[in-house]
Order: C-alpha cells, then sequence, then structure tokens
C-alpha cells in the first residue's frame, strides 16, 4: 500500500549480500584451503601495485599525497547520500487527502476532502460492534490517487466475508457522501488483542 | 444541477480504471515487506562509508590516521592468511557470510504472507480485501465445531496456501460424523471465495478427550 520500492529493496539487499557472501567465503577459504593462499597472493599482489601505481601518479605537486584519496572520499560520501536517500524511501505513502476537484458551482474555489472524513466516519461506524476488536483506518496516497486502507481486527471466529461485505456495505455509503469513488484495500487480520481476547459467540 | 452531479460521476468512473494499480497493491498486501531489512543494510554501509570518508579525508590532508592507515589495511589484506590466527579469520568469514545470507535470502526469496484474498463478487466497486489466515482458521473451527458438537479446545485448524487442516478430537464415547465436518468446512470455504482455493481436509483423532 505504501510506497516503499519494493524491486529496488530487492536488488539491493540481493547485491549486498552476495558481495558479504562472496568476502566471507573468500576469508573461510584462505583460513582453510592452503592452496588457496598463493592463489590470493598473486591476484591481490598484482590488483594492489596497480592501485598503488595509480595514486602515485597522482599526487599534488609537491607533496607526498594523491588526489585520489578526495575523490574517493566523494565517492563515499555520494554512497552515504545514496543511503540516506534509500533509508528515507521506506514506508512513505501517507497522505491526508481523500478527495481534490474543482467545483464547477457559483463559489470560486476547488474543494479538498481531508482524509480525517473517511478515518473518523469509519471509526465512528465501527465503533462498538460486538464482532471487532479494533480497527485503524488509513489514507494512502498510491502514486499520486487517493486510497483508503481499513484494517480490521475482528474477534475469534468470526466469518471474515460477512465481515467484509458489511464493511463495504458502510464504504458505499462513505462514497456516496464524498461523492467520488475510492479504491479501497480491507485487512482483516489477527493480532495479539484477538488472540488473546474473548471469543465472539453472539454471531 | 443533478446533471452536473451524474457528468461527475461518469467522469469519475473513467478516471478509476487509471487510479491506482490494485493489483500491485494487493501483490504487496500478500507479500512481506523488506522494509527493515533494507533499513539495516542501508545503515550497515552509512556506517562503513562514514568511516571510510574519515580515513580517505584525513590521508588526504595528511594528517595521522585514525584507526589505520588506509594503505597499513590493503597490505594486510593482501597477505592475509599471514597475520591473523587462522581460527579467527574463518570466524569471521563465517560471521560475514551468514550476514551476506541473511541479505541475500532476505533479497531473492517471494516473502509469501500468510493471507489470503477475498476474490470481489459483489460489483466493480467493491473493495479489496485480504484476509490473515488466522482469522480464516478460526472461522472454520467455529463452523467445524458446531458440526461436530465439540468444545473449542478440541478443534484445532490448519489454514495454509493450498490446504485446510481440521484436526479435531472427539469426546469419549460420542461419535463424530467426519463427512457432516467436511462438508460443513466446504460450505463455509466455499462462501469465503477464497484466492487461491484451499483444499479442505478432515482429521478425526482416533483417541476421544474425557470429560468434555
Amino acid at each position: 500500500m505504501n510506497s516503499t520500492p519494493a524491486l529496488l529493496n530487492r536488488i539491493l539487499l540481493t547485491v549486498l549480500g552476495l558481495v558479504l557472501v562472496g568476502a566471507g567465503l573468500l576469508l573461510v577459504l584462505l583460513a582453510t584451503v592452503p592452496p588457496a593462499a598463493p592463489w590470493w597472493h598473486s591476484w591481490s599482489g598484482s590488483a594492489w601495485n596497480g592501485i598503488n601505481q595509480l595514486f602515485d601518479a597522482t599526487r599534488f605537486p609537491g607533496r607526498p599525497e594523491s588526489w585520489l584519496w578526495i575523490v574517493v572520499a566523494l565517492v563515499l560520501l555520494a554512497l552515504m547520500g545514496f543511503m540516506v536517500a534509500w533509508i528515507a524511501q521506506q514506508g512513505k505513502g501517507r497522505s491526508n487527502l481523500l478527495a481534490e476537484e474543482y467545483d464547477p458551482g457559483n463559489t470560486p474555489g476547488d474543494i479538498r476532502i481531508g482524509g480525517g472524513v473517511s478515518e473518523q466516519a469509519l471509526k465512528h461506524a465501527l465503533e462498538g460492534r460486538p464482532d471487532l476488536a479494533g480497527a485503524t483506518i488509513a489514507t494512502y496516497d498510491v502514486k499520486g490517487s487517493p486510497a483508503l486502507k481499513v484494517r480490521l481486527l475482528p474477534r475469534q471466529g468470526v466469518a471474515p466475508h460477512l465481515l467484509a461485505a458489511e464493511v463495504a456495505e458502510l464504504l458505499t455509503a462513505l462514497e456516496s457522501v464524498v461523492g467520488r469513488e475510492i479504491p479501497v484495500l480491507v485487512h482483516i487480520g489477527a493480532g495479539a488483542r484477538t488472540r488473546f481476547g474473548r471469543a465472539e459467540r453472539v454471531r | 444541477m443533478s446533471s452536473s452531479v451524474e457528468d461527475r460521476r461518469t467522469d469519475n468512473g473513467s478516471r478509476r480504471s487509471s487510479g491506482p494499480d490494485m493489483r500491485r497493491i494487493l501483490y504487496r498486501e500478500t507479500h512481506s515487506s523488506r522494509a527493515a531489512v533494507s533499513v539495516a543494510a542501508a545503515v550497515l554501509v552509512l556506517v562503513l562509508a562514514a568511516y571510510g570518508v574519515l580515513e580517505s579525508g584525513v590521508h588526504a590532508l595528511g594528517q595521522p590516521a585514525w584507526l589505520i592507515e588506509p594503505q597499513v589495511a590493503a597490505q594486510r589484506i593482501v597477505d592475509l592468511p599471514a597475520g591473523i590466527p587462522p581460527l579467527l579469520l574463518a570466524a569471521t568469514g563465517a560471521v560475514l557470510a551468514m550476514v551476506g545470507l541473511i541479505f541475500l535470502l532476505n533479497g531473492i526469496l517471494p516473502g509469501k504472507r500468510a493471507r489470503h484474498l477475498l476474490a470481489p463478487g459483489r460489483g466493480p466497486g467493491s473493495p479489496a480485501v485480504v484476509v490473515d489466515d488466522e482469522v480464516i482458521a478460526s472461522s472454520l473451527a467455529r463452523r467445524a465445531r458446531l458440526a461436530a458438537n465439540v468444545t473449542p479446545e478440541q478443534v484445532m485448524v490448519v489454514v495454509s496456501q493450498r490446504q485446510v487442516l481440521v484436526n479435531v478430537r472427539p469426546t469419549s464415547g460420542v461419535p463424530v460424523d467426519q463427512d457432516r465436518i467436511l462438508e460443513a468446512v466446504r460450505d463455509e470455504l466455499d462462501q469465503m471465495h477464497l484466492e487461491p482455493a484451499p483444499v479442505p481436509r478432515v482429521n478425526v483423532a482416533p483417541s476421544g478427550v474425557i470429560g468434555a
């Protein structure tokens, strides 16, 4: 429902996992298999020599340090910025706007209906139901258009399809009040409150 | 006035099809999120990169290194099996590989959640419904309990992606009709229209419960 970058998460996790597994296996091989050591020495030694020559070739005039270190620092800083941006993308997508429409009537301006309207109305309508242990309603912004997520926690033994049908009626009523159709996701879930609470016996 | 309302209705109707992709939303709801693992991975890379920035920045300015000179560290890595106890090296490698495996599996496994979809059958405007398997199980357990006429403790239902297993322990001396329970459970499942549809199976324990 939220705009967590699912594919990006998978790709980055896979890449990082492969790198770590590769490094770990290399260390284990070096520690346990004797023939691995000469191979590693020849391979990494030549690579390290190449890097060293690069550093020697890029010195500041008259100073022993290479300016390549500044490049390395900048690249790492960019990597840090990318990581911060990646973290900031997780779990985004809550919004506070249910509907927005230009009003063709006599009054100038347009109409905005906040997400609080649906949240409060549905919460109130679902309050006091004996078969529910709890309900949360949230408005999301899914790729630019508003959507509602209704999370219901029914008590044990409640038939989910009957509950869904009754909630669907409430949602139709809400849509007629708001004046437009809103995509809705209903999640009927179980939690600690439903697991240890009393069972519903009326239905 | 009413005609303008009608116009807006149809306008919205056409806009709805270009609205959010419901299939994508449902996929996200039935598959687990990698947000927590991703944040952990990002923090790990952040810390390592921050240390790298510090060392390379200090080196670029010609100051003494904070923990270790980068060139010394690289040289140590190059002649690796030497200079460190092999046990410690192997243990470090194993830990690294384990952490990597956790990230890797999080990245490539499907990560299906124990949830089912309720098939939409009540018109195009009806909401999409996702149900936890636990809720389905408790509903089926109530139905099976009523059909078998036993107490709630004698029924255990396990719901998986493609199968529903109903375990019933009958009260000692009172026979339980297996077919009747199966009929009841199947009826309840048919009403739910789950997606994917699981196949019910009833298992009546050979030994009964006394005094229930």
